[in-house]
């Protein structure tokens, strides 16, 4: 597999139809969009979107295992009511609030990966955050993200200054590494910054010319990739950027992420990888069921997650959006109405490649005897199953080695969630 | 440096001469820089590496005082008059607090924070954390504390020191925002790695091993000999040892409630060894990656540090040894017997033949020289630093003098070779322009922005001295750009005096004053082009003195140390 999407990567992409990929992904009703095939999705790259959902999300209220009695008599207070799921297999179900996604389920293009995490039986958000980011659990030495490690090593793949992007203030543990990354907290303000526009042109014209005359080394390489970006970005005038079908993305920063992904995607200045952060999911106290905190949150993810699959539309072919975190919560509610760090949780995949409608990974159950440590969702797939899966089957990734260092990614355990 | 052959030689031929001279006498006060080397050129040198570059006016002042000589005094800061520093210092708020009361600030916010969450409505999206005074106070503090170390570095006359401490908070690297080193990292850097900076390796080892930041940060606080009980879980009596809800396990009498409480108590608890700190220890602290050791070593230091506890952790107590939690067995760490039957002490007895240990020695001085030479660090100058190491027992004065009067830290080769990392950056543009900044958090921001923020790095290698790692097209952008705002006075909290920087004149006056005020004459001849170009069409000489040095600060010559 991982040698002929080489080839596709090569050939650019003219061998597409050839690799079974379906070109009708989405369901057209689902996003009213009968647009013919523009020409670039001919000549585009696969695309992945990680979303981290920091601070551990509960898997088993995203998705709901409401076929399972023991997920009712362990959570009176908070359980997801069963009128209120969205079925899915007749055994999980959705979270209402993730109702705008049900489409990309219902047309395949949406599948979960549940009892999914680490390894390491840390609880600590800092330790399970770092391995997830660093891919190495349980060894806290690890210089460099996966993300980056993979940059490194696939390099197929042609060098611009927005092949791997982080929307955020500052570049995450995941893409920190020696492969050219960058952090983008605002499109429109990326590059130098002045009132004016003329005095930004200025600005700009004078650094490039200093640094094009007088920079040596790494200095020059990384301010021609600067300018290079500065001048991409300008034609792309991000200001102007409206999503298309109608797409409608949820105010926040999510929302905001989102937007600035596939405003780039469309602009085909080169993104491979694209990371964003969602905060909000250490439900201590008061974590709610079909309403409340928990509910909120995935409602902006949901909303989002929608409104971005609607304005990419075909493009979404090439596309898969990733969400992960990096542990589960107790399967008992806590004494406040909440749920306490626990092992196993839920990632979503979705997007043109993804083998969806399907809740994938083996279920461990939820009797106390089939937790982990008598209490947590037990981890049957290693999450590097899952990323390694996606590097490979997706983005085309030969040296998963390198990637995973001490990891032997075998094909055989990877969960299915790309279509071979 | 028209003939780099010859001066290169000249450079050895000098060092050599003076190398010779030191095994015999006394310190050495003016041998090492080159002839070839100007005394403004090596005063410029030393200010970018043994400071965070120079101030307005200080090229000149180390000129005066002969820059060997200035070295030798930055090596005793003790003896180096810092009272204007003093004085701003006391501004700092966050020092007047010590980690008890920073503890129990961070609890005050966590309770309110809870019972806000308990109260709200049922449909809100995230909590409104930023409504809680609390914990904006705190927030505040810790702004201030990163502030701290910019400022200090940009202030303090004891510039070496401060690089100093700055290479020690790397190397023994702990996250401010993990649990509790958020109330930890200022006793942290105040009081465990600030008085040993320029002391002994050894002392530094022993007092960073039993630092309530560390132990917490690499989790040897948690590590006990397997099967080991505390005596206070008989009593059920052991709140915040087990876990972080101090209320949850209160005084309790009836036995039935008491069981399970004591049932949770243990299920809590740290069931063994952790050997985090321990390989941290061997291969970033002290021995170094290939330095030797096995994964036997490592358990076995890891049961040596079986008991090495903070007390109260979540109330900012100190260090304390759990005779309980301790692994008396046998150990033998790198062929060395540690026989049974001891307690702490077998931890002090490892720590020192560490600290003392060859690997140690090297890759330790690979590290500064690393830092102060070159990001490929010569060997020779390696060897120069272990030999004083063993001649000083680890003597960091005396690691760093061998150093700076070695040859290689004059080398042409090593002459503006390594690129400021942000907080150099940062720093070194601040002296530049003699900014006065206030306590407000803003430089410590401009810091973060540009990729390292203070005390956040979450690995504990600590950010690393090789530029491949910071040096990237989006943080490039951002040192332009903060370059542009700080010459133009617009970074809040950061008062600037261009004043005595820069007299105002015509554009070819202005062009050599920041040449030889902030680029120590490095201005390349296609850096002056440009700035002539673009100062040609400026008549108000404000705005042009401010786009000079903004585009100075912000270009490549100033990038490099």
């Amino acid at each position: 597999m991982s040698i002929s999407r080489r080839v596709f990567v090569k050939s650019g992409g003219l061998a597409l139809f050839s690799f079974g990929l379906d070109p009708l992904f989405l369901a057209r009703a689902a996003f009213a969009s009968y647009r013919p095939l523009p020409p670039s999705t001919v000549f585009s790259r696969p695309i992945l979107v990680c979303l981290f959902q920091r601070g551990a999300v509960d898997g088993l209220n995203m998705i709901v295992p409401h076929g399972d009695p023991v997920y009712y008599r362990e959570r009176p207070r908070i359980a997801v009511p069963e009128k209120d799921v969205l079925d899915l297999d007749g055994y999980f179900g959705l979270h209402p609030r993730l109702a705008p996604i049900k489409p990309l389920w219902d047309s395949k293009s949406l599948a979960a990966i549940h009892a999914i995490g680490s390894p390491d039986a840390t609880r600590s958000h800092f330790d399970a955050q770092d391995y997830l980011e660093s891919g190495t659990p349980g060894v806290k030495a690890t210089p460099d993200g996966w993300l980056n490690r993979y940059c490194q090593h696939d390099r197929e793949h042609q060098d611009t200054p927005f092949r791997a992007v982080a929307f955020g203030p500052q570049l995450p543990r995941i893409l920190a590494g020696t492969a050219p990354s960058l952090a983008i907290e605002d499109l429109q303000a990326f590059g130098l910054r002045a009132p004016q526009p003329a005095t930004r042109d200025r600005l700009t014209r004078a650094f490039e010319e200093l640094y094009a005359g007088s920079a040596t080394g790494l200095l020059s390489t990384s301010s021609r990739e600067a300018f290079d970006a500065v001048q991409m970005l300008k034609r792309l005038d991000p200001g102007q950027y409206r999503p298309a079908n109608g797409a409608d993305y949820p105010r926040g920063k999510l929302g905001k992420a989102l937007l600035e992904i596939a405003q780039l995607i469309r602009a085909d200045v080169g993104l491979q990888v694209a990371f964003a952060d969602v905060t909000g999911w250490d439900t201590h106290v008061n974590q709610g069921a079909s309403e409340g905190q928990l509910a909120g949150r995935l409602d902006e993810l949901g909303q989002a997650l929608a409104a971005f699959t609607r304005d990419l539309g075909e493009r979404m072919h090439d596309v898969v959006v990733l969400t992960m975190s990096e542990f589960g919560r107790t399967v008992r509610e806590n004494g406040n109405s909440g749920t306490d760090h626990g092992h196993a949780t839920a990632m979503l995949v979705l997007g043109g490649p993804v083998n969806g409608g399907k809740v994938l990974g083996k279920w461990p159950g939820l009797d106390p005897a089939q937790r982990f440590e008598g209490r947590d969702v037990a981890v049957t797939t290693d999450f590097r199953d899952l990323f390694a899966e996606i590097l490979a089957r997706h983005l085309g990734a030969t040296e998963l080695s390198a990637v995973f260092p001490g990891f032997v990614a075998d094909p055989a355990r990877f969960p299915g969630a790309i279509r071979g | 440096m028209k003939n780099p052959v010859v001066w290169r030689s000249l450079v050895v031929v000098g060092a050599c001469l003076a190398f010779v001279g030191a095994q015999h006498a006394a310190p050495l006060r003016s041998a090492p820089p080159g002839p070839a080397l100007t005394p403004q050129d090596s005063a410029f040198h030393a200010l970018n590496r043994l400071a965070y570059g120079p101030r307005p006016g200080d090229v000149p002042r180390v000129v005066a005082e002969g820059v060997m000589r200035w070295i030798d005094r930055q090596l005793s800061p003790d003896g180096i008059d810092d009272d204007r520093w003093a004085q701003r210092e006391r501004r700092f708020d966050i020092l007047k607090y010590d980690r008890g009361d920073l503890a129990a600030l961070y609890a005050e916010a966590q309770r309110e924070r809870r019972e806000r969450k308990l109260a709200a409505v049922a449909d809100t999206m995230a909590d409104k954390s930023e409504a809680n005074p609390i914990a904006q106070r705190g927030r505040r503090l810790a702004g201030e504390f990163a502030d701290l170390a910019v400022v200090r570095a940009a202030l303090s006359e004891r510039q070496l020191f401060e690089v100093m401490v700055d290479f020690w908070t790397n190397h023994f690297n702990i996250y401010f925002a993990k649990g509790a080193d958020r109330f930890l990292t200022p006793d942290y850097i105040e009081h465990t790695i600030r008085p040993r900076a320029m002391g002994k390796f050894e002392d530094l080892l022993i007092a960073t091993a039993k630092s309530p930041a560390m132990l917490f940060y690499l989790d040897n606080w948690e590590s006990v000999a397997p099967g080991s009980t505390p005596p206070a879980a008989l009593r059920v009596r052991a709140r915040p040892l087990f876990g972080r809800r101090p209320g949850l396990f209160g005084p309790v009498r009836d036995p039935a409630r008491q069981d399970s409480v004591r049932r949770r108590a243990l299920e809590r608890m740290a069931k063994g060894i952790n050997e985090n700190y321990a390989r941290e220890l061997l291969e970033l602290h002290t021995l170094g990656v290939d330095g030797g050791y096995t994964q036997q070593d490592v358990i076995d230091v890891a049961r040596i540090f079986t008991g090495w506890s903070i007390e109260r952790p979540q109330q900012g107590g100190g260090f304390e040894f759990h005779d309980w939690a301790h692994d008396t067995g046998e150990k033998q760490v790198l062929g060395v017997r540690f026989p049974a039957g001891h307690g702490i002490d077998e931890g002090i007895r490892l720590l020192k033949l560490l600290a003392n240990h060859p690997a140690t020695m090297h890759h330790v001085s690979r590290k500064l020289c690393q830092r102060f030479v070159n990001d490929d660090p010569p060997d020779g100058c390696v060897d120069d630093a272990v030999a004083a190491w063993k001649r000083s027992s680890g003597d960091m004065r005396e690691v760093l003098r061998a150093i700076f009067h070695g040859p290689d830290f004059w080398a042409a080769e090593n002459m503006r070779a390594k690129v400021k990392t942000p907080l150099e950056f940062v720093v070194s543009a601040a002296r530049a322009v003699a900014a006065e900044p206030d306590t407000s958090p803003r430089l410590a921001q401009v810091v973060a922005r540009l990729g390292e923020p203070l005390y956040l790095h979450v690995a504990p290698d600590g950010y690393p001295e090789r530029e491949a790692a910071w040096v990237n097209s989006g943080a490039l952008l951002d040192r332009m750009n903060a370059a542009v705002a700080l010459a133009a006075g617009k970074l809040q909290g950061v008062t600037v005096v261009l004043d005595s920087l820069v007299a105002t004149g015509d554009a070819d006056q202005l062009i050599d004053a920041v040449n030889e005020k902030i680029l120590g004459g490095t201005m390349s001849e296609n850096t002056k082009q440009v700035l002539r170009r673009q100062l040609a069409d400026i008549s108000d000489p404000t705005q042009a003195r401010a786009l000079a040095v903004g585009l100075a600060i912000g270009g490549p010559e100033f990038q490099r140390q």
